[in-house]
């Protein structure tokens, strides 16, 4: 008797199980466009606002933006591809941070480049007082004048007596 | 004068120079990179009837398209330019004239149309597709479109002073008559 209510259960409830499996991987999937979806976002420039990204923005137009990415994603683009299709439509300006190409390069190195040229004319410049200071230590006292050596000398005398 | 020296001038008047062009350049010039592409499709409803519009059956034609709001102030001062500018072209077969309406509540932008007049076709931008897909910053902006659909001209605000009569004169004009674009 239990194992034929076992054998009649046993199945019902796989079956049961199937829709339910399915909406965990639906579920699962949704949230992985979701993180996909931030990701992309932020890297992209909310247009009508100051430099916040349309992942932060509250604006309308970045809520749109956020849904047109999403979409792209589930019709299997890669992020590569949905930055290229925003890149084709505003231009560099829709990045966040400008790409590693061409002229953009000097905008990634340029302030390193200034920092280590800075540093280079602060060690040479602190290198030369160092030089010169120790030379002009080095160097005999200027000689004193007849007039003044000879007060100098009362003086020290006069003290003495 | 040492190497070094002759850099760090060259620099700082580079510096300058940039500083120089970012305080008198025009603000409004953020740099397009849709002219000389093919322009998107747009469709969507009109906002008045209701009726689907789309660019694709007006394959051959000068196309203006004119993204407004109705809570956009410049859009108002603009507003009798693109009904002059209608009434000036539209009897010439080969031109339409299109607004999409941008970021903007359905009635109010009925009753922006209704109170200030129209005399061409809008179409609601309901996803901000349109928009997007046309890389536009805010309202007003106008683009040209040729008679092969490609994008000839942008300009980011009202359209109004000098900007009308170069819409008109350098680019619409010359584009109908299938002259060179731009016309010096």
């Amino acid at each position: 008797m239990k194992k034929t209510l076992i054998i009649t259960i046993l199945p019902l409830i796989l079956l049961a199980s199937i829709p339910l499996s399915r909406s965990m991987a639906a579920t699962v999937q949704e949230e992985q466009i979701d993180l996909q979806m931030r990701d992309i976002a932020k890297t992209l420039r909310c247009t009508i606002c100051q430099n916040e990204s349309i992942w932060e923005s509250q604006a309308e137009l970045a809520h749109q933006m956020r849904e047109i990415i999403k979409e792209r994603l589930v019709k299997g683009e890669s992020p590569d591809q949905i930055r290229a299709y925003f890149l084709s439509r505003y231009g560099d300006y829709i990045l966040l941070a400008p790409q590693k190409s061409g002229l953009n390069w000097l905008l990634w190195a340029g302030p390193f480049a200034l920092l280590a040229a800075g540093g280079l004319f602060l060690y040479r410049t602190l290198a030369r007082w160092v030089v010169q200071a120790a030379a002009e230590k080095q160097e005999a006292p200027p000689p004193i004048d007849e007039h003044l050596r000879k007060r100098i000398e009362a003086e020290l005398h006069s003290r003495e007596d | 004068m040492k190497t070094w020296h002759f850099i760090l001038v060259i620099m700082v008047a580079g510096l300058l120079a940039l500083f120089y062009k970012g305080l008198w350049g025009d603000p409004r010039a953020i740099p397009t990179v849709l002219i000389g592409t093919q322009a998107p499709i747009v469709s969507g409803p009109e906002v008045r009837t209701g009726e689907m519009i789309s660019t694709s059956r007006f394959q051959g034609k000068v196309i203006l398209i004119n993204f407004w709001a109705s809570w956009c102030l410049e859009c108002r001062t603009e507003h009798e330019n693109l009904l002059a500018l209608s009434r000036r072209f539209s009897s010439n077969p080969d031109f339409v004239m299109l607004g999409i309406n941008y970021q903007d509540r359905e009635e109010d932008a009925r009753q922006y149309l209704q109170v200030n007049g129209s005399n061409f076709d809008h179409v609601r931008d309901l996803k901000g597709m349109i928009s997007i897909d046309y890389g536009v910053y805010g309202v007003p902006e106008t683009f040209v479109i040729d008679q092969q659909g490609v994008i000839r001209y942008k300009y980011v605000g009202p359209i109004v002073g000098q900007a009308y009569s170069y819409l008109t004169e350098s680019v619409l004009q010359p584009l109908l008559e299938r002259r060179p674009f731009p016309s010096s």
